[in-house]
């Protein structure tokens, strides 16, 4: 068929086809909409075939785009997704990357406790890990007669920490995943690092006799805190994986999987980091009783521990 | 296959069984389209700033808090409504699923939160390098979401013939063929004359033709396959064979 037939013949069902595409997408398809996407399908590959001018290949290519995303049409992206990913995805994701977790569990606890063994035996090297500066701010930030809990810091100054820890903790979480995808080294160094400075940080801490406000100022905030960073990390490192140990796929696809595997990893560290922020900005500063810290830093530990056993276990 | 190496495109198989043809977006628009952005981003929250800065320290912190959901929420937030922000749709530029189709809230998120590995060492350096690698042109966070960025509408790039003689080829040409004497008509304007003859003769070789007169007559051809008619009425009856 010459092709100027061609176009004749079909140039009508053509206007049609493209006059559906083009209707608002609330409007409901004809029931034979598949099929004519189908003809016009045939058509590009006719005048393909046929070696037709490129100007009439172009023109039936861009029907066939718009047809494929009018029938194809995908769920239309909401932010509300976060909480179905919060409620259902993400004890799910901690069951199905629960290896991933359970190897960066592992490390940054083993290493922070190396840490602060090393540190309780031989309190001098704090200085060489931390540095001279380190260690005076955070003497000054935890001595019994500072600053870090009283009743004088206001609402603002709140407000400005919540700030800090927001910008500062989930950009350090949303790092990591990113990092890891450098086979799992940007994840794994962050993670690793920071296990060795709490490790030591604690240790010296106890070692010059400040434990009382250091540990009832971390002990609430630090469940969520620290053991979202350790999520983000399995996070990242999951996508690192990936592309290390694809198994019998390719590295593009098993990127992709492991990446849409571990998106529900981040969503919900994000999720816990904004907990934390919150108590750490409001809760943790506050002028109260060591007893009642203890007690509810406590809660939030077995609450963030028994979710965590729930998911990595049951998935739920 | 299809005429993969005059024009800068990709197929996509399609499960109906044929292959469509999109134009993945390099790296020079996407640049552009990242400057743009980024001023939209850095006017937003210098506005911001300004106004909180009155605040003490509550401002201070909330200044943080809009840095920070500025700095990671705004490509998430203009490309999940239609995988275009403003500065992709200044350059007309879209992110799409490797299928060709608009892409998910999990995908975008994925290519945006990737966007630091992408940054390394510094100013996106080994995405780049990444990205030109590829025929499509993706960076990391996009081979880990599985999304690319394609020009937005190809039917507008092909520029209009100049009207005139229309002939039609006594042999038949592929697709790629006529486009190579389409993208010749189209640019002839622009270049030198010793640089125009000598890739009229690489082009008129086929077709016996008179070298003086063989670069109208590429043009006529020209005419012909952009879908100008040599006479309405009885153009069915003398085309060529194709």
């Amino acid at each position: 068929m010459k092709q100027t037939q061609f176009v004749k013949s079909n140039s009508v069902s053509w206007d049609e086809f493209e006059a559906l595409c083009e209707q608002n997408n609330a409007e409901s398809l004809p029931v034979n909409f598949p099929n004519l996407y189908r003809k016009v399908c045939n058509d590009l590959a006719i005048a393909q075939s046929r070696q037709y001018s490129p100007v009439l290949i172009e023109q039936i290519n861009r029907l066939v785009q718009l047809g494929q995303k009018r029938l194809y049409l995908s769920r239309s992206n909401q932010f509300s997704e976060i909480w179905h990913v919060a409620r259902t995805a993400f004890p799910r994701a901690l069951y199905e990357n629960r290896f991933m977790l359970g190897i960066n569990l592992l490390a940054f606890w083993g290493l922070a406790l190396i840490a602060f063994i090393w540190v309780t035996i031989d309190p001098d090297a704090a200085y060489t890990f931390l540095g001279q500066s380190t260690v005076l701010n955070i003497e000054q930030m935890y001595n019994p007669s500072g600053s870090v809990q009283s009743a004088e810091r206001g609402a603002s100054q709140d407000l400005m920490m919540f700030g800090v820890y927001i910008y500062n903790n989930i950009g350090i979480a949303f790092q990591m995943f990113a990092g890891g995808v450098l086979f799992c080294v940007g994840a794994a160094f962050f993670l690793l690092f920071n296990s060795f400075y709490f490790g030591a940080v604690a240790a010296h801490i106890v070692n010059v006799g400040f434990e009382g406000p250091f540990f009832s100022f971390v002990i609430t905030h630090g469940s969520f805190e620290l053991t979202a960073i350790i999520i983000a990390s399995a996070a990242g490192c999951q996508i690192g994986y990936g592309l290390l140990n694809p198994g019998q796929y390719t590295r593009a696809y098993a990127m992709k999987q492991a990446a849409q595997k571990a998106l529900p990893l981040i969503v919900g560290a994000f999720l816990m980091l904004v907990i934390a922020a919150f108590i750490e900005a409001f809760w943790s500063p506050r002028d109260i009783a060591n007893e009642i810290k203890y007690l509810v830093g406590s809660g939030c530990w077995a609450y963030v521990i028994f979710r965590l056993y729930r998911g990595m276990r049951y998935g739920a | 296959m299809l005429n993969h190496g005059l024009e800068n495109r990709e197929y996509i198989k399609l499960p109906e069984g044929v292959d469509i043809a999109i134009t993945p977006a390099g790296v020079v628009a996407r640049s552009y389209a990242y400057i743009i952005d980024f001023l939209i981003r850095s006017l937003v929250l210098l506005a911001v700033g300004t106004v909180l800065a009155f605040f003490g320290d509550a401002g201070q912190g909330l200044i943080l808090i809009a840095y920070f959901l500025i700095s990671w929420g705004y490509n998430i937030l203009f490309e999940m409504e239609s995988g275009q922000t403003p500065g992709k749709k200044r350059l007309k530029i879209r992110v799409v699923q490797d299928n060709g189709l608009p892409a998910s809230f999990s995908q975008i998120v994925v290519r945006n939160l990737l966007r630091p590995a992408d940054m390394l060492p510094i100013g996106y350096f080994l995405g780049l390098v990444v990205m030109l690698f590829n025929n499509r042109f993706k960076r990391i966070g996009d081979w880990a979401a599985g999304t690319m960025v394609i020009y937005d509408d190809e039917l507008a790039t092909r520029p209009e013939l100049s009207q005139g003689e229309v002939h039609i080829p006594t042999i038949s040409l592929t697709t790629e063929e006529q486009l190579a004497v389409l993208a010749f008509a189209e640019r002839h304007d622009e270049l030198s004359d010793a640089r125009r003859r000598e890739l009229a003769a690489i082009l008129a070789a086929p077709f016996s033709a008179e070298e003086h007169e063989i670069e109208a007559q590429l043009v006529s051809y020209a005419r012909h396959f952009a879908g100008q008619s040599q006479h309405d009425s009885d153009y069915p009856q003398q085309e060529g064979k194709q």
